[in-house]
């Protein structure tokens, strides 16, 4: 694997491959990649749907590189937003969301031993600050966000005003950012080379 | 409706397409909203990390790279003659660090090298230098890199070796519109420098 570009921050990638870089491309899926299909498989439960997820994304991080600006936040959160975004398309269009898309037993068992020492830590740290939300909030998040629900579908499903489904969801996201903004916890890439 | 209270909703992705919509006509105009998404959008995405998964099949990274490489058909060649420079600076607002980047192709007699380059401009105007793909000075020589402040004389701003990675701290600050730039000077380096620039980015 060609990793002459490992010291350039993601930032810096997007720039390239607004240039046209295709190896600036291939670095940031080696950097998101694995991430980026956890999280469309977690969504869509659905390799093939799954996988198609990710290709659009990372096509549209290829097509749109000019226009994305670092002032409005991270590239990781913009690649990552984009896959998100492509999946819960998916589930919504294909209706697979599942009665039980938390159920965490259906996950595939996979081994540590293969994966980033990077996202291992970043998965402990963002699972730990999820165990600290109180309940409803973390269901609201993660029906939402794993789930491909929408706020009113939510509050339909869950039997709450729509105002208690919204006010879980921006209780729970400032309380997650709080969990994850104490010391200790950096959450941008940093190469390790 | 309030659309101010739909931004947690949006970061999650969990508005039905006509709220998203109107909620993104309420963001163009609240600088408020811009700001809380960001946020919020950041901590949405932390929720991708925790999810567990198998790695993705080698053959999707093949896929998405030809379906790029199918698309752009303008994709800069690799190889030039010459060094060539190739700036571009990224906008950034003065909170976060500007990233500057900039890709080098260049074959010297039959050995093609790729150097990519990037400026890392910090709070204050301070900035790094990042290189990697340089073969290194031959001996009795270095590099050199060069503040040049817009209409203002090229300032040294350190020298460094080559070869593999290199960071370099550049010296002192780099005012608004300065090119960054790099040249091959003798050991010791120079005052001021000596052509060809081998790149050099504006800032």
């Amino acid at each position: 694997m060609n990793r002459q570009l490992a010291h350039l921050s993601d930032e810096a990638l997007v720039a390239l491959a607004a240039r046209s870089e295709q190896s600036a491309l291939a670095e940031l899926y080696d950097r998101y990649g694995r991430t980026a299909y956890g999280l469309a498989l977690r969504v869509l439960r659905d390799q093939a749907l799954a996988e198609d997820a990710v290709q659009e994304a990372f096509l549209t991080v290829w097509r749109t590189a000019s226009r994305f600006m670092p002032e409005r936040g991270k590239a990781s959160t913009w690649i990552l937003t984009l896959v998100h975004r492509r999946a819960v398309d998916a589930v919504r269009r294909e209706q697979r969301r599942r009665a039980d898309s938390l159920d965490r037993a259906a996950e595939p068992a996979v081994e540590g031993a293969e994966e980033d020492a990077f996202l291992h830590l970043q998965r402990e740290r963002v699972q730990a600050a999820l165990r600290h939300l109180p309940d409803a909030q973390r269901e609201a998040l993660e029906l939402a966000y794993y789930g491909g629900f929408t706020q009113s579908e939510l509050a339909e499903r869950l039997g709450q005003p729509l105002g208690t489904i919204k006010s879980r969801m921006f209780g729970g996201l400032s309380r997650m950012r709080e969990l994850l903004g104490e010391p200790g916890t950096e959450t941008s890439w940093t190469p390790t080379t | 409706m309030d659309a101010h209270d739909l931004t947690a909703a949006y970061a999650l992705d969990a508005l039905a397409p006509d709220e998203a919509e109107a909620y993104e006509r309420h963001l163009s105009q609240c600088e408020e909203c811009r700001e809380q998404l960001a946020e919020l959008n950041e901590t949405a995405t932390a929720l991708a990390f925790a999810t567990v998964a198998p790695a993705p099949p080698a053959r999707l990274r093949a896929s998405i790279l030809d379906a790029a490489a199918a698309e752009r058909t303008n994709v800069v060649p690799l190889l030039r003659r010459r060094w060539v420079a190739r700036g571009l600076a990224v906008a950034a607002a003065a909170a976060a660090c500007i990233v500057v980047g900039l890709a080098v192709s260049l074959s010297q007699s039959s050995q093609p090298e790729t150097v990519t380059a990037s400026v890392v401009l910090g709070p204050n105007r301070t900035a790094t230098l990042h290189i990697s793909g340089l073969s290194a000075a031959p001996s009795g020589k270095t590099y050199e890199a060069w503040v040049i402040p817009k209409g203002g004389s090229p300032r040294p701003a350190g020298l460094f070796p080559g070869g593999g990675s290199t960071t370099v701290r550049l010296r002192g600050t780099v005012p608004r519109n300065a090119v960054v730039a790099v040249t091959r000077e003798r050991a010791g380096g120079a005052s001021t420098p000596t052509p060809p620039v081998l790149f050099s980015t504006p800032t």
